[in-house]
C-alpha cells in the first residue's frame, strides 16, 4: 500500500472533520457572539455571570467536557447525539473564548462614533447593529482565524463518541494494516493542508469585505 | 421666534461645578457662538442640549417643548438636532454616502434610492459629491469635516451643534470652515457653536458668548465683546490664547477632554478614552 | 454525587496519583516548551533566509497539526519499526514539539513590536548577535509575552487531558477507570471537571501575580 493509497483511504473522513470543525465553530462565533453582545448591553450582574461563564469554559479541558455530554449526561436521562455532543463541548469552549475575542473587539470601536450615533438619535440596539457589530467583527478576524484552527486542531476528538472523521478512519486504518507511522504522517498532512484552506478561506473573505484604514 | 432657550443650567459633577447657571437663547435663523477655554464646560453644554448629558437643574426649551422632562421622546428630540463633532466622528466602516444616509434608512426609513439621492443632494451641498463613495480614512479633515456636516442636514434638522469645529483642522482649513458657517447662514439654518478658537469665534459673525468657569461672562456683536472695553477675563483668555499660538505649532491646539467632564450621562461610552486603534 | 464521593475516596490513593502525574506531566511540558520555544525563537530570528523559513515552516505545521496525531504516531505507529515508548516520553516529546511551536510564535509577535533602533544601537555597541540576543532581544521578548506564555501554561494542564487517549495514567484517565467501575459517569467527568477548574484557577492566580512582577512599564503587552 503505497502513501499515496493511505492519503486517498483517509479522504473519506474529510467531509466528517470539515462538518465538526465547521458546525462547532458557527457554535462558537454565535454563543461568543451572544455573550459579548449580553455583557456590552447588559447590567453589571450579568455581565458578572457571563464572565463567569467564559472564565469556567475556558477552564475546563475539551476532552472532558465533551464526556460530560455524550457520556455523562445519558446517567441524568439525556441522550445527545455525537454532532450535538461535539457542538456543545467544543462549539461552546470555543465560544467562551471567542466572547473574550469580540469583547476586545468591542472595546476597539471608537467611543466617538457611538456617541455621535446617539447624538443622531438611534436607539442602543441600532447602534449596535449598524455600527459596533459591523467594525467588531473585522477588528476580530486575527482572533476568529485562531480560534477556528483551534476548533479544527481538537475536531478528531469526535472519534471518541463515533463520528468518522479523518481520525476515525486512520485508527480503523492503522489497525488492519500495522503501517501507523505512515497512516498518521498522511493524517497530519490532511489536517495541515485544512488547516491552510481555513486560513486562506477567511483571509479571503476578510479581503473581499475590508474597508480602508479601518484595520491597519 | 425664539427657537432654544436655556435658562439657568447647571450641572455639577464629581464634586465639581461644570455649569453654573447658564442662560440664553438662539432664534430661528440665527448663530450664535460660545467661547470659552478648555475646560469652560462648552462641549458638556452642548450634551445637556440633546440629553447626552444630563444636568441637574434649570431649563431647556426647544421648539416650545421642555427638553429635560422625564416623558421626553429622547431620540426624536436628538433627531431635531444635528451634532457636528470635535473630531467629526464619522462611521469608519461606512463610505461618506453610506454616512449620510444611515439616519435617513434607519431612522426615518426611507427607501434606498431615495435615500441615496437625498444624500447626494447634501454631499453637493457640501461640494463633496465627487468623493460620495469614499471610506473617512481616505478623506481629509477638512473632507471629513464636510460629510459629517452633510450627514447632519440630511435630517433637516432644526438646528445645527458645532463643537469645536476648527479644533482638528489646520488654518487653511479653518477658513474653510468658516465660508462653510457663512454660506449655511446665508441659507437661514440656526446654529450654535461651540470653540475656544479666536479666529472661528471672529470671523464667525454671529454673537459670541463668552464662558468661563461654567458662567457665561459676557455676550454681544464680535466688535463690543474684542473692543477695547472688553471684559479682563476676556483678555486674559486672549492674551493666553495668544501666547499658547505662538508657542506652540501653526495648528490650533486640539482642545484636551479632562476626565473629570462628564459628557456622556447616560450610557456606558467612555468618550475620553483613546481613540480606539483595532488590536491586531 | 455524595456517594459517589465516598466512592471516590475508596479509590483516593489512585486519584491521588493521577492528579500528580497530570501536575508531572503539565509542569514538565511546560518547561521545556519554553526553552524549545526559546530556541525555535533564536533560529527563526537568526541565520539565513533557508533557516528561517525551514522554523517558520516548523511553526506553522505544529500550529495547523492535531497534536493528538502526532501522539498517535508515536505511540501506535512507531512500535512497527521497533521503538516502543512510554506514554510519559511520547507525550513529554509530543507536546513540546507542539507547546515550542506555540511559545515561538508568541515570541515572535513581541519581537516585532520590538524598537529596530534599539538592536541597531547594541550591535553598534559592538555586541555580538549571541549577546544582542541574550541581553537585549530575550529579555524584553520574555517580558511582553508573559501574558501569552502563562496563558500557555494553562493551555498545557487542560491538553495533558489529551494523553489520557495514549493510556498514561493521568487524572482524567483515572476519573475514566472510576466511571466505568462505578457507571457514575455524569458524577465522574462533572467532579473532573471541577478539578481542572480549581487547577486552572490557581494557575490564574499565580500569572496574574508573575505578570504584575514582570511586565515592563510602559512597554506595550503582547497579544
Amino acid at each position: 500500500m503505497s502513501f499515496l493509497q493511505i492519503l486517498l483511504q483517509l479522504t473519506g473522513g474529510v467531509g466528517y472533520t470539515i462538518m465538526v470543525t465547521v458546525a462547532c465553530s458557527l457554535t462558537g462565533v454565535v454563543v461568543g457572539l451572544g455573550v459579548a453582545m449580553l455583557s456590552r448591553l447588559g447590567a453589571s450582574w450579568l455581565s458578572a455571570v457571563l464572565g463567569a461563564f467564559t472564565f469556567i469554559f475556558r477552564a475546563v479541558p475539551v476532552l472532558v467536557l465533551l464526556f460530560i455530554v455524550f457520556f455523562g449526561l445519558p446517567n441524568a436521562g439525556l441522550r445527545v447525539p455525537p454532532l450535538v455532543a461535539m457542538m456543545l463541548s467544543l462549539g461552546v469552549i470555543a465560544g467562551a473564548y471567542l466572547a473574550e475575542v469580540f469583547r476586545g473587539a468591542f472595546d476597539s470601536v471608537d467611543a466617538s462614533e457611538v456617541l455621535a450615533a446617539e447624538a443622531m438619535g438611534l436607539s442602543r440596539f441600532q447602534i449596535l447593529r449598524l455600527i459596533e457589530i459591523p467594525q467588531m467583527l473585522r477588528f476580530a478576524v486575527p482572533g476568529m482565524i485562531n480560534e477556528f484552527t483551534t476548533v479544527l486542531k481538537y475536531s478528531p476528538f469526535a472519534y471518541t463518541v463515533g463520528i468518522p472523521d479523518v481520525m476515525k478512519e486512520a485508527m480503523s486504518l492503522s489497525a488492519t494494516t500495522l503501517r501507523g507511522v505512515e497512516i498518521y504522517l498522511a493524517v497530519g498532512i490532511i489536517y495541515f493542508l485544512i488547516y491552510k484552506l481555513l486560513v486562506t478561506g477567511v483571509w479571503a473573505l476578510e479581503k473581499r469585505t475590508r474597508i480602508p484604514g479601518l484595520t491597519g | 421666534m425664539t427657537l432654544l432657550s436655556v435658562q439657568d443650567l447647571k450641572l455639577e459633577y464629581d464634586g465639581r461645578t461644570i455649569l453654573d447657571g447658564v442662560s440664553f437663547d438662539l432664534a430661528q435663523g440665527e448663530l450664535k457662538v460660545i467661547m470659552g477655554p478648555s475646560g469652560s464646560g462648552k462641549s458638556t453644554l452642548l450634551r445637556c442640549l440633546n440629553r447626552l448629558t444630563m444636568p441637574n437643574g434649570g431649563r431647556v426649551v426647544f421648539e416650545g417643548r421642555d427638553v429635560l422632562g422625564p416623558d421626553v421622546d429622547e431620540r426624536a428630540l436628538r433627531q431635531r438636532i444635528g451634532f457636528v463633532f470635535q473630531n467629526f466622528a464619522l462611521y469608519r466602516h461606512l463610505t461618506a454616502l453610506q454616512n449620510v444616509t444611515l439616519a435617513l434608512r434607519h431612522l426615518r426609513r426611507m427607501p434606498a434610492a431615495e435615500a441615496d439621492e437625498r444624500a447626494l443632494r447634501q454631499l453637493a451641498r457640501m461640494d463633496m459629491q465627487a468623493h460620495a463613495h469614499k471610506y473617512p480614512a481616505q478623506l481629509s479633515g477638512g473632507q471629513k469635516q464636510r460629510v459629517a456636516i452633510a450627514r447632519a442636514l440630511a435630517m433637516d434638522p432644526a438646528v445645527l451643534f458645532f463643537d469645536e469645529p476648527t479644533s482638528a483642522l489646520d488654518p487653511l482649513m479653518s477658513r474653510e470652515v468658516v465660508n462653510i458657517l457663512h454660506q449655511l447662514r446665508d441659507e437661514r439654518v440656526s446654529m450654535l457653536c461651540v470653540t475656544h478658537d479666536l479666529y472661528l469665534a471672529r470671523a464667525a459673525g454671529g454673537r459670541v458668548m463668552f464662558l468661563d468657569q461654567g458662567r457665561i461672562h459676557a455676550e454681544g456683536e464680535v466688535d463690543e465683546l474684542f473692543g477695547p472695553n472688553a471684559d479682563p477675563r476676556i483678555r486674559a483668555f486672549f492674551h493666553q490664547e495668544l501666547q499658547q499660538a505662538q508657542a506652540a505649532q501653526p495648528i490650533s491646539p486640539a482642545q484636551p477632554i479632562s476626565p473629570a467632564q462628564p459628557m456622556d450621562g447616560a450610557q456606558p461610552v467612555d468618550p475620553s478614552g483613546p481613540a480606539g486603534s483595532p488590536e491586531r | 454525587m455524595i456517594s459517589f464521593l465516598a466512592q471516590m475516596l475508596e479509590y483516593w490513593p489512585q486519584v491521588l496519583s493521577g492528579l500528580g502525574n497530570t501536575l508531572l506531566l503539565a509542569a514538565v511540558i511546560s518547561v521545556t516548551g519554553l526553552v524549545g520555544g526559546v530556541v525555535v525563537f533564536y533560529l527563526a530570528i537568526s541565520g539565513g533566509p533557508l533557516r528561517r523559513r525551514l522554523t517558520e515552516g516548523y511553526i506553522s505545521f505544529f500550529i495547523g497539526t492535531p497534536l493528538i496525531v502526532l501522539l498517535f504516531l508515536m505511540y501506535y505507529g512507531l512500535p512497527q519499526w521497533g521503538p516502543k515508548l512510554t506514554p510519559f516520553t511520547v507525550a513529554v516529546i509530543g507536546f513540546t514539539l507542539n507547546v515550542a511551536a506555540y511559545n515561538a510564535r508568541y515570541l515572535m509577535t513581541a519581537f516585532r513590536g520590538l524598537d529596530p533602533d534599539e538592536l541597531q544601537a547594541a550591535r553598534a555597541q559592538g555586541f555580538s548577535d549571541m549577546q544582542v540576543f541574550q541581553l537585549v532581544i530575550l529579555p524584553q521578548v520574555m517580558r511582553l509575552s508573559v501574558p501569552a506564555l502563562t496563558n500557555q501554561v494553562i493551555l498545557n494542564l487542560k491538553d495533558s487531558s489529551i494523553a489520557f487517549l495514549i493510556q498514561y495514567a493521568e487524572f482524567f484517565a483515572q476519573m475514566q477507570d472510576l466511571a466505568i467501575r462505578s457507571f457514575r459517569f455524569l458524577d465522574a467527568y462533572l467532579v473532573a471537571g471541577a478539578v481542572y477548574l480549581a487547577l486552572v484557577s490557581v494557575v490564574v492566580v499565580a500569572a496574574r501575580w508573575l505578570e504584575r512582577r514582570y511586565v515592563l512599564p510602559g512597554v506595550r503587552r503582547a497579544r
